[in-house]
């Protein structure tokens, strides 16, 4: 799987890297602005890319705006974005065309190389990863005359691990259920959100949608 | 020597000139009539100004006689005004021709050398008609002789010589008369003893004329002021007080002594007193235009100098003869007996070779002779040695009579003491009067002068008031730092480096246990691991203290968007920025913001925020739909917000009734940078 890195730190961008390599990805570009990931991503066309919000040459969100931009050109392209802070405001933007395809994590999420490793390739394979910090400040957020609030506590325990991006065995290893409970709470989940029924994966992106837009 | 060509030319030029003469003779005749015309006065004066330039201009080429222009002073000719009249002195005309003369006619009667000029088109003739004649003449006999045959070849040849040969001494006499006559003549006083009796002889003379009227005024005065009874004393006084007024200046003049005005000054209208009578001496009026003219007859009669001037004009009578005599002796002796026999010859010549009938020189001694005055044995001539005695008299008695007639002038023209007295009295209460004035307007700029002072003073106390203001500010500031700095060191002591020395202790001890028991490290490294995470979430909550990253990266709308999605309540948003503060300033709407929101997120369930710039003004207006009723003393949030945004001259203003909504409305003026379009 074909990764391209976009990190200004010259440390964090050799360790993504290597850590890359070690799950077995091939890493056809790192670069360490946003011009260079511009032109990496319509060069390279990439698997997935992990790109830091915080790039040369303004140091703002020149990550961001170039991952926008690329999904607007080639939509759906997978790219996983990082982060040293989490903003819902970045989180909406990045999911507003509801293609999927999408991650936004914290830095520190390297720190469990596996779990990142995970991330990339749900990302890569059209799914989201969903940094629970952003998933955290959406469920303090929000008022009460929400979707929302129809959903039960376990609901919404499972929404949570669902917009991280978790499937569902995942969920019920984590939440000590069968799968089934977990399918069982997922289509209850779809049903009170409203959600039209269709693809599965699509649904999912949607509810994750509508657990954010209901902030 | 001249060129012998030169020499006929200087003749033909002699008869040029002598018609030259006889024109500015006619002329001047001409001037004559247009004074007695007067109005076309000034364009004779320009003729004859023509005829004398063009008199010194041929002097000057033909008889080499240096006699310079006149340099003329421009005309001031009347321009037409606004209003569309003409001024000239000070009287408007309506037709620019009739200022124009005017002006002219006051120009040229006050230029002195109008008469010189005419002076000189008068005596030319007599002065060089002579010279001038003779070259021609004497050429003209040549050429009659030589046509009369050859015996009068001799007598031509001399003529004609004698001609050619005076012409040019001719032209010389022509050309200095004319300078002479043409001189600029400077009025200088004259030094001499006989001069100046001379002079004061003809100002004796001048004098009693003037007395005389005053005495025919005088005259009238006392016809018309006896039968009425008084009652016109006001209105021919009056008219008589100019003419002793010119009597008075001329006398200073010409003899100089001093008589300054000696009337009184004319009385303030009476003013109405307490019964409404307007009173004038002993008695009361009621009609304020009868009181007026009873107190004007009061000023005039109970006036001495209008008695004293009656006095001083019946002094005439004396007077007048007196001061008439030195001129009627100097006319008499002088012109009369002395000037006009030694000036026979030019004008009785003439009559007698025309006439036939010859005039004795002591004509006028023969008339009286003939009158019976003189015995018959005396001599003509005597006449000439009687003339220059009786002269000598009347020289010698101008300067004592002047001396007398100076001494009545001042006994009865000056003021008297008491007038004087008068004079000096009205002249300090018409001081007095200008001196009130001039208090009331100081006392008014005075009054002016303490307004501006009061006026300086309160915007000296709101300076000092913004000073106070802005060290306050400043100090607020400055210990809001301080304690922000202080807050991120024991944060960055207490947390992330102490966790780090934690990690780092961990690690030791994985290092050691990695061999002995692997289970154990495992243990550790994820402990550290944890701490290492938590570390990273401090700092990162700090680095979102000092400075958050979406406001760096996005600016104040975004960040402000940011904040809204974090809060826990629905927040409307509504903000309308083209462009980018300054940092400063933004960072400190942001916590007033996040401040704002964070208290009324509290109480409220929804909140709605908008956020403007204009006319250099940010304004933040936050309204929520809590209880109401916040009291911005109670807690530090709203007097946090104070103080970032006062550093920034901010103000910040609650609304906050019992039962809401409340509204907390925060401005600062700040500019706006170039436009950046927001991101969504």
């Amino acid at each position: 799987m074909r990764v391209v890195i976009a990190e200004d730190l010259h440390l964090l961008r050799d360790g993504l890297a290597l850590l890359l390599e070690s799950h077995g990805f091939t890493i056809t570009a790192a670069v360490a602005d946003g011009p260079s990931l511009r032109d990496a991503l319509i060069s390279h066309r990439p698997d997935v890319a992990v790109v830091d919000v915080r790039l040369p040459p303004t140091f703002t969100d020149e990550g961001l705006q170039i991952a926008l931009e690329a999904r607007r050109a080639t939509p759906g392209l997978p790219i996983l974005v990082l982060s040293a802070h989490v903003e819902q405001l970045y989180a909406r933007e990045l999911l507003a065309d509801g293609a999927g395809a999408v991650g936004y994590l914290l830095k520190d999420r390297v720190l469990n190389g596996d779990q990142f490793a995970d991330a990339v390739r749900r990302v890569a394979g059209g799914g989201t990863a969903m940094d629970p910090q952003v998933i955290a400040k959406l469920l303090t957020a929000g008022g009460a005359a929400t979707p929302l609030s129809r959903l039960t506590p376990r609901e919404r325990e499972v929404l949570e691990l669902m917009a991280q991006g978790r499937s569902n065995a995942a969920i019920a290893q984590r939440l000590f259920l069968s799968d089934s409970a977990v399918s069982k709470h997922i289509a209850a989940i779809f049903t009170k959100l409203d959600l039209p029924p269709s693809d599965d994966d699509n649904r999912r992106v949607m509810a994750v949608l509508t657990f954010l837009n209901a902030a | 020597m001249r060129p012998v060509t030169r020499l006929p030319l200087a003749a033909l030029r002699c008869g040029l000139l002598l018609l030259l003469t006889a024109a500015g003779f006619a002329y001047s005749l001409l001037m004559l009539i247009s004074v007695t015309l007067v109005v076309p006065f000034p364009a004779a004066v320009a003729g004859q100004q023509r005829l004398a330039a063009l008199g010194r201009r041929l002097v000057r080429r033909w008889a080499g006689v240096d006699v310079p222009d006149v340099p003329r002073t421009p005309l001031p000719l009347p321009q037409r005004r606004a209003d569309g009249w003409y001024l000239h002195g000070a009287t408007l005309y309506r037709s620019p021709r009739t200022a124009r003369w005017m002006s002219k006619f006051d120009h040229y009667g006050d230029d002195p050398l109008v008469a010189v000029e005419w002076r000189w088109l008068t005596l030319a003739p007599f002065t060089s008609a002579v010279p001038l004649l003779l070259p021609p003449a004497l050429i003209t006999f040549g050429l009659l002789a030589l046509r009369a045959g050859p015996w009068g070849w001799l007598p031509a040849g001399v003529a004609i010589t004698t001609a050619l040969l005076i012409a040019p001494t001719s032209l010389r006499w022509f050309g200095q008369s004319t300078r002479y006559l043409l001189r600029e003549r400077r009025h200088q006083p004259r030094r001499g003893r006989i001069s100046r009796a001379w002079t004061a002889g003809w100002r004796l003379a001048g004098l009693a004329g003037l007395h005389l009227a005053a005495f025919g005024a005088a005259l009238l005065t006392l016809v018309t002021v006896i039968p009425s009874w008084g009652g016109l004393l006001l209105m021919i006084t009056t008219q008589t007080r100019p003419m002793t007024e010119i009597y008075r200046r001329q006398a200073h003049r010409w003899t100089g002594v001093s008589l300054p005005s000696p009337y009184r000054p004319l009385p303030t209208p009476p003013a109405p007193g307490e019964d409404g009578t307007y009173r004038v001496g002993r008695t009361l009026y009621t009609e304020p235009d009868i009181a007026a003219g009873l107190q004007r007859h009061r000023w005039v009669s109970h006036d001495p100098a209008t008695w004293r001037d009656q006095l001083w004009a019946w002094g005439a009578l004396l007077w007048a003869p007196l001061s008439l005599l030195p001129a009627i002796l100097i006319s008499a002796g002088f012109f009369g007996l002395v000037l006009q026999p030694l000036t026979w010859a030019p004008w009785a010549v003439p009559i007698g070779l025309f006439t036939g009938y010859w005039i004795t020189p002591f004509y006028l001694w023969y008339a009286l002779e003939y009158a019976g005055a003189v015995p018959t044995w005396i001599p003509g001539w005597t006449s000439l040695l009687l003339g220059l005695a009786l002269t000598l008299l009347g020289l010698a008695l101008a300067v004592p009579l002047t001396r007398a007639r100076t001494w009545w002038d001042a006994l009865l023209l000056s003021p008297t003491a008491a007038t004087l007295l008068a004079a000096e009295v009205s002249h300090l209460n018409t001081t007095q009067s200008h001196l009130a004035i001039q208090v009331d307007e100081l006392s008014a700029s005075r009054s002016l002068l303490a307004g501006q002072v009061d006026e300086l003073n309160s915007s000296h106390d709101v300076l000092a008031g913004r000073v106070e203001q802005l060290n306050s500010s400043r100090a607020d500031t400055a210990d809001a730092a301080a304690a922000e700095l202080r807050r991120i060191e024991r944060d960055l002591h207490d947390g992330a480096q102490a966790r780090l020395v934690a990690v780092g202790l961990g690690l030791g001890a994985v290092a050691r246990l990695l061999e002995t028991d692997p289970v154990r490290a495992r243990e550790l490294l994820t402990q550290a691991q944890e701490t290492s995470a938590t570390a990273l979430a401090e700092l990162r909550d700090l680095v979102r203290g000092i400075h958050p990253p979406v406001l760096a990266e996005r600016g104040l709308t975004d960040a402000v968007r940011a904040i809204a999605l974090d809060t826990p309540l629905p927040v409307t948003v509504d903000t309308d920025l083209p462009g980018r503060l300054e940092p400063a300033v933004e960072s400190a709407v942001y916590f007033a913001v996040c401040e704002t929101l964070a208290n009324a997120a509290r109480v409220a369930s929804t909140v709605t925020l908008t956020l403007r710039h204009q006319d250099g003004l940010l304004r933040m207006v936050v309204t929520d739909d809590g209880p109401g009723g916040a009291d911005p003393s109670a807690g530090t949030g709203l007097l946090g917000i104070m103080r970032r945004l006062g550093a920034f001259d901010g103000t910040v203003t609650l609304h906050s009734p019992a039962g809401g909504p409340t509204v907390v409305i925060m401005e600062v003026p700040c500019a706006l940078s170039s436009p950046k379009t927001s991101t969504s």
